[in-house]
């Protein structure tokens, strides 16, 4: 295997690739970091011909915060809160991931309603992120009324997370130990009847987008990415499972209570962005069917079994854990000394690695796709840069 | 490189019950150009009527919206600030728990302060307490630097902070966003309590607004601004004082010898 290592500077002075029988010449165009499409400060450099596109090079390091560096300064505790700050639509399963590798390194104890409640406001999560998605990807191929449809229905789940945790969006929820708080006396009743709502908005997702012939011809065929690409590219999530790829951590090393509940995963064939399209779809319908089983099972039982003060030493040594989040698979690796504050800490985060995959999708495309295309991967720019 | 060897082997992948997309599409409304029977649907031309059909399909859910309009969820803020309230637990403003005499139980023990991961709590004691060993000056919030993580409200052993809903909270200059949280500067609760005379209690409880106190942020800078120079200024006269005592050693050196050695040149 060979790595080929180039900087922008002599990619954009080297040799020209045009290919046209007409006498063309290849020209550079930044595509943000101030563009709307990109969701927020991410510069891609396009090698373009005409209209094809040549090349992607992302360039990353606008939003960087150094919250991995942050996290040597600060004890466990003071880590979780950071990484809601990554991937900032899957702030809960970021912290869940922090959480287990410390309650797994530290050999803290949980009990099933923490792990239930952990499950839950998960899944409610990743269906409130692919909501967003849904609405954001309407809107990046043209259509405002998706945004406004999305939004309206993950504000429901938004004011559930209001009243439970007491944020929208930086949670800070999830604790080694247990949860920063018991659910709120009407959290059942409300994700009920959040269910009942969103089941009879389904098909107005579908009937708006989904359905939509213009969309359908739209998004298939652009953006393949084939199953051993992705593999290589170190895809994960939605991106790796709509190249045809079934790897998903709730199946494949279940964690919290995914082993007791019943759900499907959806795979692509082809790995267009449709298929992407398509499994995030029907994720949100198999995450309403776990959150289903789990909302009239949660066992009894404390929801903090350690005191909040307390320090928490983990023993020294390397370990990891990962959790599937709305994007992928985010691994923390934890070096430790023994001491109550980390040595190293290391977040694999899935955006990093699924926004390579633009580069695959998008060379030899037209440069109108690669906006569908980049919305399709459903990036979300500070879980790239951390 | 092999899929294979990169996946778990496809058994640990508990019941794949995979599901592939829908091949073909079944569109929904657009009743008009369906029942149109002249149309081609397969060909070209029935793509685009297809096309518009599905679009008519998403037109109708638009349509429908606009037709009912009880299913309107924007809310009219700041119209509906009467109206508008937050969840208990939303975290909009830290506050000072109390109670119902205007006490606090605020110890000092400063558990909030070590467990604050950006330093956004400053506490200061009263330099001379009047009544009990320890009494709280000011409890310094700094709304600028929180992350609203809730740390500090649940590490606090004796229940004093919570988070509230009073969200609005943009002010013109950032040095008023350092609040002063306790409502006095005084002893705890427990402490006011046992006193029998009303107006020794009333005199033990200074009052304090979110902005006074001893520790207000601009006086926190000046302070550590002070402590640096005196710092700086101590360890210069150490240096100095070290300088000297060379000197003075050399001196003695270059008197006790009457051939001086050539370093001792250097020294002086
Ligand atoms: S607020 Fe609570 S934790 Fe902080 S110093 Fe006072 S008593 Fe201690
Ligand atoms: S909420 Fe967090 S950041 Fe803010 S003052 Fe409390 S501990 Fe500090």
């Amino acid at each position: 295997m060979s790595v080929h290592v180039s900087t922008l500077q002599a990619r954009i002075t080297g040799e020209s690739t045009a290919s046209s029988p007409l006498s063309t010449e290849e020209y550079f165009v930044n595509m943000g970091p101030q563009h709307p499409s990109t969701h927020g400060v991410l510069r891609l450099v396009l090698r373009l011909d005409g209209e094809t596109v040549r090349e992607v090079v992302p360039v990353l390091g606008y939003i960087h915060r150094g919250i991995e560096k942050m996290g040597e300064h600060g004890n466990y505790r003071q880590f979780v809160h950071l990484v809601d700050r990554m991937d900032y639509l899957s702030a809960l399963a970021n912290n869940w991931a922090v959480t287990m590798v410390v309650e797994k390194a530290a050999k803290m104890e949980t009990n099933d309603r923490i792990q239930a409640i952990r499950t839950l406001v998960c899944e409610l999560q990743r269906i409130q992120s692919h909501q967003l998605w849904w609405g954001v990807f309407g809107m990046d191929l043209g259509g405002f009324t998706p945004f406004f449809y999305g939004l309206r229905d993950r504000e429901q789940i938004c004011d559930i997370f209001e009243k439970t945790i007491g944020a929208r969006l930086t949670m800070n929820y999830i604790q080694p130990g247990g949860v920063m708080f018991d659910i709120h006396p009407d959290f059942v009743k409300d994700v009920k009847a959040f269910l009942t709502y969103f089941k009879s908005k389904m098909p107005e997702y579908d009937a708006l987008m989904t359905e939509n012939v213009i969309i359908q011809e739209r998004l298939r065929g652009i953006g393949k990415l084939s199953a051993e690409r992705a593999i290589a590219l170190g895809a994960t999530g939605p991106v790796l499972r709509a190249s045809g790829v079934a790897h998903d951590l709730r199946k494949s090393e279940p964690y919290g209570l995914y082993s007791q509940v019943d759900f499907d995963v959806p795979v692509g064939t082809v790995g267009d962005c449709w298929d992407r399209y398509w499994v995030r779809m029907e994720e949100m319908r198999q995450s309403v069917r776990i959150v289903e089983q789990l909302i009239d099972n949660i066992p009894e039982g404390k929801t903090f079994l350690v005191k909040p003060a307390a320090k928490i030493k983990v023993p020294a040594g390397v370990h990891y854990s990962h959790v599937e989040t709305a994007r992928g698979v985010l691994g923390v690796l934890l070096v430790s000394n023994g001491k109550d504050a980390p040595y190293r800490i290391h977040c694999r985060t899935p955006n990093f690695n699924n926004l390579w995959c633009i580069g695959e999708m998008a060379t030899g495309g037209r440069i109108g796709d690669l906006v569908a295309m980049l919305s399709s991967i459903d990036i979300v720019v500070p879980d790239i840069d951390r | 490189m092999p899929a294979d060897s990169v996946l778990p082997p496809a058994e640990s992948v508990a019941t794949p019950e995979v599901l592939p997309p829908p091949e073909k599409h079944v569109g929904v409304g657009g009743a008009i150009l369906g029942a149109v029977p002249w149309i081609d649907k397969t060909g070209a031309v029935g793509g685009v009527f297809r096309a518009i059909r599905s679009l008519f399909g998403g037109m109708k859910i638009t349509g429908g919206y606009l037709m009912r309009p009880s299913t309107v969820v924007t809310q009219q803020y700041p119209e509906n600030r009467e109206t508008l309230k937050l969840p208990d637990r939303f975290r909009a403003q830290l506050a000072f728990n109390h109670d119902e005499n205007g006490y606090h139980k605020c110890t000092l023990c400063r558990i909030c302060e070590e467990a604050c991961p950006n330093v956004s709590i400053i506490i200061t004691g009263r330099e001379k307490p009047a009544v009990s060993k320890k009494e709280l000056d000011s409890f310094v919030w700094r709304l600028d630097s929180c992350t609203f993580c809730n740390t500090c409200v649940i590490v606090c052993p004796f229940n004093v902070l919570r988070f509230d809903g009073t969200f609005e909270s943009s002010v013109y200059d950032r040095r008023l966003l350092s609040y002063t949280l306790n409502q006095y500067a005084g002893p705890v609760a427990s402490v006011l309590e046992k006193m029998e005379d009303p107006e020794a209690r009333k005199a033990a409880m200074e009052a304090r607004d979110p902005y006074s106190g001893a520790a207000i942020i601009a006086a926190l800078i000046e302070k550590q601004k002070a402590t640096k120079i005196a710092e700086r200024a101590a360890r210069e006269a150490a240096k100095a004082s070290r300088v000297a005592a060379k000197a003075a050693a050399a001196a003695a050196a270059a008197a006790a010898q009457p051939e001086p050695p050539p370093e001792a040149e250097d020294v002086g």
